[in-house]
């Protein structure tokens, strides 16, 4: 009996055509990626774009039969997508892709930010795959992309900790701003182009966006603490107008409200950023306000906007 | 025939009593369905009505017909409210009002960040029933402006001071650590020397003044332990009076922007009645009043 799947029980010709099927296949996968990477590379559709980069992201290239000594990691191809996305969106500029000179690796500056950040992505080992959009020198993990899920989510934390506190004193704020402004296009054309779910988390300008603070049940002194430290600014803090919260206008009509978002049994404490336009994220009034930013900071434990758990955790 | 006429007498003199009654009850009634605010104060105190608003003395003896309604009072007050916060609004800017059960208003400070409750609102008798303990600290913190202070300040510096000291205690941990090691070496080179009997007193005396300095530099480690929470305590200490002050402060510029200063608040709380009922009057200028 001649068993394939057991070479021993193979002729000698059967067995140099399995091998040579196996390179075959081998070769077939790297035409396959060679098609993939012209793809991505060269593409002006943006739906090809998006679907060269799902398959490239979990590609394995190498097979038994046939290794490919210079690759570059998955991870890369998650830049080079991103770059070409806000390529296609006549955004190319924003981003400066760099490879290594003496190896297969790429890494991206913000345009406005240059070398005060150097990002790359960072491929999540357990199950739930994805990659971690990463600051190289911090460790920050700005936010999380899974193309096969489609899902992507901001991290307030390392926003937070990134652009309100380390980078607070040598960077301009309006540079943070435009910088930032690249990440949240780029998960905007994710979410309107090819309906991603996104969690903008701090930089949601949307006015009916609540942004959950840590502590569900803040603690009465947390608002009291804003409510003297915007005294001295000028700015005072009013009783909410759902009676069971505080609420402070700020310049142009933009109103931050902090409030119970529960009127019965758990409390769940919520800030809300209002302004005509919608154009006022939680993180401009941060960036912005030096006493927000102080009271921000100062109660970060109890104040500290949640992100997606399951991502975050 | 006696007995008939005293009868007689009697009943006239109780059909005219209950007249009176129906009479005042049915002027009430009157007055309400006209919306003459001003003509149901008048008739539920005349006597004040006559001294403060017509400043005339009520030549008519005290008929105590308005205490027919006085179970009525949370209806009247209900009803007459309306008007005379409206009133208030405009006087008072900075006073809001909560019915907090038929006919009876809390009145709340401004409508910062935990304002405060400040007392009740009189509508029956048009008049302000502050918390004494609210309004004392408002008069104190005017009084205290005029030496360029806040009501708490003396409070918040000696707080501060206090957790800068422990913040020092903390600060010089180094410091005491080297000074105790150095004294723990002095006091083995005090036990080590021979003890002549003329030396033994001063070595006694060197020995215990060595401990003594141990033990100081000892209890102010103690203290430096516990300064942590102690200073946090204070900081929330400081923070409510701070806010405290906060709020005073916009009570007072609440009171300047609308009276110039305290004392004119006051003088207008104290007239308040009659300056509400001739606001009244002009309105109904004009107007068929019925003069009895």
């Amino acid at each position: 009996m001649i068993n394939e799947n057991d070479p021993s029980t193979l002729t000698t010709s059967g067995r140099l055509l399995n091998y040579n099927e196996a390179i075959k296949d081998g070769l077939e996968t790297g035409l396959r990626f060679t098609k993939l990477m012209d793809q991505l590379i060269k593409t002006t559709d943006p739906d090809e774009l998006v679907s060269a980069a799902t398959e490239l992201a979990d590609f394995t290239l190498d097979s038994d039969y046939v290794t490919f000594p210079h690759q570059y990691s998955n991870a890369d191809y998650y830049l080079l997508f991103m770059s070409r996305m806000l390529e296609l969106h006549d955004q190319g500029k924003n981003v400066i892709l760099q490879s290594r000179d003496h190896h297969e690796e790429l890494t991206q500056q913000l345009t406005p930010l240059g070398d005060r950040g150097t990002f790359n992505f960072r491929v999540e080992t357990s199950e739930n795959g994805g990659v971690y959009y990463r600051e190289r020198a911090t460790g920050q993990s700005l936010f999380y992309l899974n193309l096969e899920r489609k899902m992507f989510r901001f991290n307030s934390h390392a926003l937070t900790q990134l652009f309100i506190i380390d980078l607070h004193e040598t960077v301009p704020a309006e540079t943070v701003k435009t910088s930032v402004q690249i990440l949240v296009d780029f998960a905007r054309y994710l979410k309107e182009d090819y309906g991603y779910s996104v969690d903008f988390n701090i930089l949601d300008a949307a006015n009916r966006q609540n942004y959950a603070v840590r502590s569900t049940d803040l603690p009465a002194g947390v608002v009291d603490r804003l409510f003297v430290m915007a005294a001295k600014e000028d700015y005072m803090l009013t009783n909410g107008v759902n009676g069971n919260g505080a609420e402070i206008a700020l310049e142009h009509g933009v109103v931050v409200d902090i409030f119970n978002n529960q009127l019965e049994g758990q409390p769940e404490w919520v800030l809300t950023v209002h302004d005509d336009d919608q154009k006022i994220s939680w993180f401009d009034v941060l960036l912005k306000y030096p006493f927000m930013r102080d009271w921000y900071l100062e109660n970060l434990t109890d104040l500290e906007i949640s992100s997606d758990p399951l991502i975050f955790g | 025939m006696e007995n008939q006429e005293q009868q007689a007498s009697a009943a006239d003199a109780l059909t005219q009593a209950i007249a009176n009654k129906l009479e005042y009850l049915s002027t009430l009634q009157a007055a309400v369905q006209h919306g003459d605010d001003r003509q149901v104060y008048e008739l539920l105190d005349q006597v004040r009505y006559y001294q403060e608003v017509k400043k005339t003395r009520s030549t008519r003896a005290v008929n105590h017909l308005a205490e027919l309604v006085d179970n009525i009072h949370p209806q009247i007050s209900h009803y007459l409210s309306d008007n005379l916060i409206d009133y208030l609004g405009h006087i008072y800017p900075f006073f809001y009002y909560e019915e907090y059960t038929t006919g009876l208003f809390h009145i709340y400070f401004g409508n910062w960040w935990d304002r405060r409750l400040f007392g009740d609102l009189d509508v029956i008798n048009v008049k302000f029933e502050f918390d004494e303990k609210e309004y004392q600290k408002l008069k104190d913190s005017f009084a205290l402006e005029a030496h360029g202070q806040r009501l708490n300040t003396a409070q918040i510096e000696s707080i501060s001071g206090q957790s800068e000291q422990l913040q020092k205690l903390v600060d010089a941990q180094t410091t005491r650590d080297n000074q105790k090691a150095e004294l723990r070496e002095q006091l083995k080179e005090n036990s080590g020397k021979s003890s002549m009997p003329w030396d033994s007193g001063k070595l006694k005396d060197e020995r215990q003044g060595i401990i003594d300095q141990l033990t100081k530099l000892a209890d102010e480690d103690e203290k430096a332990l516990n300064a942590h929470k102690t200073i946090k305590e204070n900081d929330d200490r400081i923070l409510v009076l701070s806010k405290e002050d906060t709020i005073l402060n916009y009570e007072k510029q609440s009171i300047r922007d609308a009276f110039d200063d305290f004392e004119h608040f006051e003088a207008h709380n104290a007239s308040l009645y009659a300056d509400y009922l001739n606001s009244l009057l002009g309105k109904s200028e004009g107007e068929v009043t019925v003069d009895d």
